[in-house]
Parts: C-alpha cells; structure tokens; sequence
C-alpha cells in the first residue's frame, strides 16, 4: 500500500517556501540600497536582478518539492541568504563581477538540480566511492600538471578562458570516498585485532588506501602550496574517522601528525613563515607580507556596530579597485563586517552555524552508516571552511586563501557548495520519508 | 533623502537576518526535542551489506521496552475520553482507514492514512503522513518527524491524546 501524497499541501516545503520567501525580500532590499547609494537615485536595475534571483530559487524550490518531498526545509533558505549577501557586496565592489558571480550562482542552482535528481536515492552515490576517489586525485595531479599559478599557490586550471578551481570538486568528492570506504570498513578500524603496547592497531591492508589517499592528496596539496586546501581536508578525513570509529586515538595521532607537519612547513617554506608573521604581528610587516590583514583589520574596524551601510563603506580605493587585494574572494568577510558592522558579520556566522547545524541534524537521523558518514563530512567540510577562512582574516588564525561557502566570489566555489547542499538534502530525504507500513 | 532610505534599508536588513535566524532557529528545534542520537555510528550500526538501492532498509531491531506507551484520549468526538492507544508495534497507524490502529472514523478532519508514531527503542515520535488537516503537537502544526517527551498532546482532527511512555514495570 503506498502513501499518495500531494504536491502542494506538504509542510515541510512550504515552510521552505515561506523562509525563500524572506529571502528574496533581504535580497531585493540589500540589492535596492547599493544602487540607491551607487547612482544616488532609483533604478530598475536591482529589481531585474532580485527578480532572476527569485526566479532561480523558485525552480529549485519547485523541483525539491516534486523529488525530496520530505528533505529538510532550512538548508535551501541559507543558501538563499548567503547567495544573496555575497551577490550584493559584489555588486558593490564591481557590477561587472556581480554579473559572473550571478552566471555562477545560476550553474550552482542547475547543479544542485541535477544532483537533487541524479541522487534523490542517495546510496546510488556509495556505488561510485571508489571512482569518486580516483576523480578527486586526477583532478588535483591535473591541476599540479596543467595549473596555473596565481599569488603563489597553484590551484587553477585555465579552460578555454575560464579558470577551475578544481579542489573545491575535490573536496566532494574526497567526503564521497571517505564515506563509502569507511562505512565499508569501519568495523576492522573500530575494533582491530592486533594490539600494540595495548593499543589496538588495525591491519595495514584496512588501512593502507586511507592513508595512501589522504597522503597523496596532502603532499599534492603542499604541492601546489595551497596550504588552506590541504588543512580543510586534513580535518575532514580526521572528523569522518572519528564518526566511523567513534576512536579518540585516531583523532589524537591525526592531530600528532599535523603537528610535526605544521613544524616542519614553517621550517621548510618561506610561505608559511610569512603567514605566520603576518599573523603575530601585521604591523611589523604593514607594507608587505602583512598587508592584506592589516588593511582587512582597518576595513573590519572601519565598519563598527551598525555598519557604514550598504554602498557607504570605504572599500574601494581612488583607482576603482579594491583596498584590500582580493577582497571579493577571500576577504568577502571583511567587506560585509564593513557594511553591515559586527551585527551584520555576527548574523552571517550564525547563519553558517545554522547550516553546520542542520547538516549535522541530518547525521544524526540518518538511518545508515553512508548516509550519515556523507552528511557529517559535508557539514565538516562547510563548517570547517568558514572558521578557517573568518578566523583568517579577522587575524584569530594563521590566514590561508579559502573561499567564504556561497558568499565569496569564485565559479568553481559557488557551484561546489551547490552540490553539497544538494547531497545533503538528498540524505535528509531518505531519513526523513514517510515509509509504506 | 538618499541617506534616510539607505539607513531604512540597512536597518531593514538587518533586522530581516536576524528575523530569518530566529525563525529556523525556533522551528528547526521544535521539530526534535528530547535527547539527540549520537552522530558517532553505534557498533552494528551502518555496516550492514549495501541492500538493492529501491529497497527499504530493514528497520534495526532495538530492545523494547516491558511496557509499551500509550496515547491516551482526554478529548474527541469519535474515540470515548479515557480510552487508551497502546503503541506496541513499531509504526502505529492513525487515520479513518479501517486497519488504522487509532481508528478516528467519522472525523472529516482526519485523512485516511493521516500520521503514524514511531517507537524506535525508548524513543517515540509522530510523523504527519501528508494528511489535509495536519498532525499537531502541543497546538504546533509539525512538518517533520517530531520526537515525543512524556506529557504531550498530540492532536489529529478533533481527537487530543496525551503521550504517555512505556517502561519498565
């Protein structure tokens, strides 16, 4: 006997319906401020763009409606806002980058239907853990092959004239691997059988394509000296073992491992020695190394409780580029704390713990080991991302270049993040379907 | 003009964030209330054989309690006050449909197949199953699997029931 179900009376969706709603209404506000503050007059302009922005998530809304009835209504809705803070400050600093960044957040969106679609039964995507491993080390080895480097790290591939950040897809991919291989063997590294100086150790066959794959992509990683990239996945792999195992040990020799790394990267490299100075002591390197956190901290500063306002912030300089290098793609954080002040900057981490929280929520009433490996990992990998990244530039951690998720400027990051909030509605759909009797 | 309409703007976006934030922040944890499963998978947890992927999974056999819980009716126009639905099997069936356990018949406000409860080890909790009317607990409409803690009323059409948990005797 099966459950007929309606399109439209489903309260789930239309609670997403409702909270897309209040999204389009910030995105139209915030979009009308930086025209008014820009042209000093009122213009259609905004209108158009909060229009196509309405239009967009209202087709993914309506396809999550008809494919994932029962998915979780919150995580759509943040991607919204985010979506919409990221493209407003943008537009702030360049109508002509906002325009890409509104190409990327349509592509996003098709992704995410397209993985909404393709993986609506999500155990389909554990068939494909070992081929998602071997992609996600091709592409890394593809980008040291063929990248281009850009301020030090070689982390893009230029196609055609478009550059990939092919890490970013790696990333997912790495989490797919993990899951699947770990729910495969969790219980051989769970309980192993030999014991050393009473600690069990498992077998190195069980663990041999763990550590080789997570090796390779670090030492690829270090490689091509993207050192924010190579720290996210170091913590991913430790997080999602941890889930499988639920084994301190493995996270306290991660940890030992990351430590001497650490040690030996500052001894080795120039680079991390001078992020590392940048860090302690920006003003002593004000003019070089430490410029681009000394100016964040200014334009941080700058911004006080309220904010200077939209369009009212002093982000740009007399030559019409931005004061702080990179501020669309690393330093997004920085504009925003600037515009919006702490109030705004606090409500944009709190919508990331929100995120972090429902994908977390949804490991936990996922009813197996796959599903629930996936959602933890992807949820690592967002949260992980942000505290890195924020941490950096507001001077609380060692800065290394991560995008900001759905906010920071960049086509292979927006696009990204729309896959993983696919896969994580994806996996709140199975755990929260209303089965037959 | 322009800087009044800016500053109406940016307090208007302001307060909207924050608005946004509260609102899931204040359903999202009404849907499950009591305590949370670990994320940590459990041991005989998640190393099942990968099954047929349109095929259910088999539901984990969990220790049941001696005494199972019940639902009792305080209020309805269909069931008598006083009468009790004891959940003993693991999914129980509310509705107008004649193999419903919670049999509500002659109530135009409850769907056929309108909600099931879920007794999953000492947890239990309701699932609306897309009924017309909607499946309430506590006077909130759920829209998502809403785990039970002892004393609440769950509410289908003009049946009120209190949620009462099983144990040990």
């Amino acid at each position: 006997m099966s459950v007929i179900r309606g399109y439209v009376d489903l309260p789930s969706r239309n609670r997403e319906l409702g909270l897309i709603a209040l999204a389009l209404v910030i995105t139209t506000a915030g979009f009308a401020a930086v025209q008014i503050a820009r042209a000093q007059e009122f213009s259609s302009a905004p209108l158009i763009a909060a229009l196509l922005f309405a239009f967009a998530y209202l087709v993914a809304h309506a396809v999550v409606r008809a494919a994932l009835p029962d998915a979780d209504p919150y995580v759509l809705p943040i991607t919204a806002v985010l979506t919409a803070l990221g493209l407003i400050e943008i537009y702030r600093i360049s109508p002509q980058l906002a325009r890409d960044q509104g190409i990327w957040m349509l592509l996003g969106l098709a992704l995410f239907v397209g993985v909404v679609i393709a993986f609506r039964e999500i155990r389909r995507l554990e068939e494909l853990k070992y081929t998602c491993g071997a992609v996600a080390v091709g592409l890394l080895l593809l980008t040291i092959v063929l990248g281009t480097s850009v301020n030090g790290a070689r982390l893009w591939i230029r196609v055609g004239g478009l550059q990939i950040q092919p890490g970013e897809f790696a990333k997912i991919l790495l989490v797919v691997f993990l899951a699947g291989y770990l729910r495969e063997r969790r219980e051989v590294l769970a309980a192993p059988t030999r014991r050393v100086l009473g600690v069990g150790i498992p077998a190195l066959r069980h663990t041999l394509p763990l550590l080789l794959l997570c090796g390779i992509s670090l030492v690829l990683l270090v490689a091509m000296n993207d050192l924010g990239t190579s720290l996210l996945f170091f913590a991913i792999a430790l997080a999602m073992i941890y889930v499988a195992t639920g084994r301190l040990l493995y996270v306290g020799a991660g940890l030992g491992v990351f430590a001497i790394g650490a040690l030996g990267a500052v001894q080795l490299t120039s680079h991390v020695q001078s992020r590392i100075d940048g860090w302690l002591n920006p003003w002593a390197v004000e003019q070089t190394s430490g410029y681009q956190i000394a100016q964040s901290i200014y334009t941080i500063a700058d911004g006080g409780v309220l904010g200077a306002g939209f369009g009212r912030g002093l982000i740009l300089n007399s030559a019409g580029g931005t004061i702080i290098p990179f501020a669309q793609t690393d330093f997004i954080f920085s504009v925003i704390a600037n515009e919006l002040g702490l109030v705004g900057a606090i409500a944009l981490v709190l919508l990331y713990l929100l995120l972090a929280w429902r994908g977390f929520r949804i490991a936990t009433a996922a009813d197996d080991g796959f599903s629930k490996l996936l959602a933890a990992g992807l949820a690592t990998a967002v949260a992980f991302q942000v505290f890195v990244i924020v941490g950096g530039v507001i001077r609380l951690l060692p800065l290394t270049g991560l995008t900001l998720p759905f906010v920071s400027y960049g086509g292979s990051s927006v696009t990204a993040n729309f896959a993983i909030a696919g896969l994580l509605l994806c996996v709140s759909q199975r755990a929260n379907r209303v089965r037959p009797l | 003009m322009v800087d009044q309409a800016l500053l109406v703007l940016r307090i208007g976006v302001l307060v909207l964030l924050y608005v946004f934030v509260w609102r899931i922040a204040r359903t999202a944890m009404r849907d499950v209330r009591g305590a949370q499963e670990s994320m940590i998978i459990r041991p005989g947890q998640g190393f099942d054989a990968m099954p047929p992927v349109d095929r259910a999974p088999t539901p984990e056999p969990e220790p049941e309690p001696e005494l199972p819980g019940r639902l009792l009716v305080v209020a309805s126009d269909v069931l008598p006050v006083g009468a009790a639905i004891v959940l003993e099997a693991s999914e129980t069936l509310i509705g107008r449909d004649p193999h419903a356990a919670a049999m509500l018949e002659g109530d135009g406000f409850v769907s056929a197949r309108h909600a099931i409860v879920r007794v999953r080890g000492t947890s239990t909790s309701v699932v609306d199953l897309g009924s017309t009317n909607g499946t309430f607990v506590n006077g909130e409409r759920i829209a998502m699997e809403t785990r039970l803690t002892p004393g609440d009323e769950v509410s289908v059409g003009s049946t009120h029931m209190l949620f009462e948990p099983g144990g040990r005797a």
